[in-house]
């Protein structure tokens, strides 16, 4: 065997030689010396293949900032994974998920993402839209409540609803069957000083949200001001301004009972 | 010359050194492929359809959340970025990075294996490949040998540069092979972007081509063996330096592991990028990643390991021809 085998070798061990020098030197003419690479170019977007993906059962889109994400929530699910558990108790279909929510969104990130064409593909297949923004829009990392300058405030609620209006009129235009869900803001400073006043720059702030949702039937506007009133270092997360895992299955309990078949 | 090659080769056959690597590899192929069959198993069960837009999206969604959060170094959050900025490409371009099945696998294993498996298994075959001869005394036979001090080390290095050809080849075949029962053997002929390239934080996109993944592959693999080669190259090196085998293997593995290390925390010792072991990961320029040091680049990365490479041949021939042996 031994003389054969090695002979094999030798041999084989000769053409993967050549080969992977052949492959160096290819490499190199195409990484340093191709110009412009002419026909090899990338050609224009070809648009994204349309096939809708037939998906079996209620498909669920969940769009937003870290609310929707779950910050704060140690099991991670948020909100949203309650919400669909709760709701998987209650039918026999399957429902799928799919959560775009992104820390830190801003409304006007928000629109640029539903230009995004995967998301546009997995909007138009939604039953169910749920949507969380605002509350950065709002808070600014607590930024407005040091300055509490209500000008700045009715400014960024003016860029806000805009953004919003937008954002509802580029879901309606991809998916006109869905419900769109949006959440609602609760004020996470209520426990601190200033609380009146706080308050009523986040009831303001809903009730302009929910006067824009009524100019869509099928938007609605899901209140969680009342869930946290109370109690509410109770739900909320040691950041205090994220809901901890009871405050989230609060929102969630009252989104399910929102959503029939 | 070709007999003496012929016999350096006859005794890295009989010493059953690559039949030890095909075998290592072969298990670490079983164990990827099945640890991903379970990961898309994983993902079926939770998303349901497994449309590789909506993962790809998830992922960049995922991303996007990581890099806001606040314990996050400025080096992992840029390459971040770049990450996010070639998935959306991917995604608006609509081609699937990675496209199931067993190329991909192979394209994959190559990208993870460049700066640490492969340079391990080289030295399997190359540790002590002159040292042993030392230890085990047979070098004096050789020596006495009418033939030149080089022409013996030139065969044993010929020898070497040919069993590493072979241990990258049965590399890529192996892992075919083998990752093909699950995931199926097609995907040659699937579309692969390269030629992105950061600029900061931003990615350029001027330059990108669209090519089939097997050319793809051919550049990866004929990357993946120059990197062998070079490791090699200092392997041998050291099997020379050094008498004791283990010795000059713990020198080696110190050597890689230490890359691997400080690539992930190097990018403000500047001058670290003339370590040879800093710039193993030649597939990465490809794929277009991040470089770990700013204004390295594959035609830098290349150059500093030839002369790496040279450097260490060049020690080898004047210290074997000079020293006693006794």
């Amino acid at each position: 065997m031994k003389q054969g085998s090695v002979r094999f070798v030798f041999i084989f061990s000769l053409l993967s030689m050549a080969l992977m020098l052949f492959g160096l030197g290819w490499t190199i003419q195409n990484q340093f010396f191709s110009g412009d690479a002419g026909s090899s170019r990338m050609e224009e977007v070809e648009p994204a293949g349309e096939a809708a993906t037939s998906i079996k059962g209620k498909f669920v889109v969940a769009l937003g900032d870290s609310l929707t994400r779950g910050t704060g929530d140690d099991s991670g699910k948020g909100y949203i994974g309650y919400l669909v558990e709760e709701l998987q108790m209650k039918t026999e279909e399957k429902i799928t998920l799919q959560n775009f929510g992104v820390k830190g969104y801003r409304s006007g990130q928000l629109l640029n993402q539903i230009q995004q064409a995967e998301i546009q593909r997995q909007v138009k297949n939604a039953d169910y839209i749920l949507i969380t923004i605002g509350g950065n829009d709002l808070f600014q990392g607590g930024q407005t409540l040091l300055e509490m300058n209500s000008e700045k405030i009715t400014q960024a609620r003016k860029a806000y609803l805009d953004n919003l209006q937008k954002i509802l009129k580029g879901l309606r235009s991809l998916n006109e069957g869905a419900v769109i869900f949006h959440i609602g803001l609760y004020n996470p400073f209520i426990d601190l000083n200033d609380s009146a006043l706080t308050t009523q720059i986040v009831r303001d702030w809903n009730h302009e949200t929910s006067r824009l949702l009524d100019q869509d039937q099928k938007a609605i506007y899901v209140p969680t001001f009342d869930l946290f009133q109370l109690s509410v270092n109770d739900y909320l997360y040691s950041d205090k301004f994220h809901p901890n895992a009871e405050g989230y299955k609060l929102i969630a309990e009252r989104v399910a009972s929102l959503i029939t078949w | 010359m070709y007999s003496l090659v012929r016999n350096e080769l006859l005794k890295i056959v009989r010493k059953k050194r690559i039949l030890v690597v095909a075998g290592i590899i072969a298990i670490l192929v079983g164990m990827f492929t099945y640890a991903q069959w379970k990961e898309l198993d994983r993902r079926l069960e939770r998303f349901g359809d497994v449309d590789w837009r909506t993962t790809l999206q998830q992922q960049i969604i995922d991303a996007q959340n990581r890099i806001t959060s606040s314990g996050i170094s400025d080096e992992w959050k840029s390459q971040l970025q770049l990450r996010i900025q070639q998935q959306q490409y991917y995604l608006d371009h609509n081609v699937n990075p990675v496209e199931p099945g067993a190329p991909t696998f192979m394209r994959t294993f190559a990208d993870h294996s460049i700066t640490l498996f492969l340079p391990l298994m080289v030295m399997v075959v190359a540790a002590d490949i002159v040292s042993s001869e030392r230890s085990a005394g047979t070098i004096k036979l050789l020596l006495t040998r009418p033939v030149k001090r080089w022409k013996i080390l030139m065969s044993k290095y010929l020898a070497l540069l040919l069993s590493i050809s072979i241990i990258v080849v049965l590399f890529g075949l192996l892992s075919y092979l083998i990752s093909g029962i699950v995931f199926g053997y097609q995907g040659w002929s699937a579309p692969v972007i390269i030629g992105f390239s950061a600029e900061g934080i931003e990615l350029n996109t001027n330059a990108v081509q669209l090519i089939p993944q097997w050319q793809y592959l051919l550049m990866e693999f004929s990357l993946v063996w120059f990197v062998a080669l070079v490791v090699g190259s200092i392997a041998f090196m050291l099997s020379v330096l050094i008498k004791n085998t283990p010795a000059g293997m713990g020198v080696m593995l110190a050597a890689l592991i230490s890359g691997a290390i400080l690539s992930n925390m190097v990018s403000s010792w500047e001058s670290a990028k003339y370590l040879f072991m800093i710039n193993l990961d030649l597939t990465a320029y490809l794929a277009g990643k991040a470089p770990p040091i700013e204004g390295m680049s594959l035609g830098f990365s290349l150059i500093v390991l030839t002369l790496w490479g040279l450097a260490a041949l060049a020690v080898s021939f004047i210290v074997f021809t000079r020293q006693d042996i006794y």
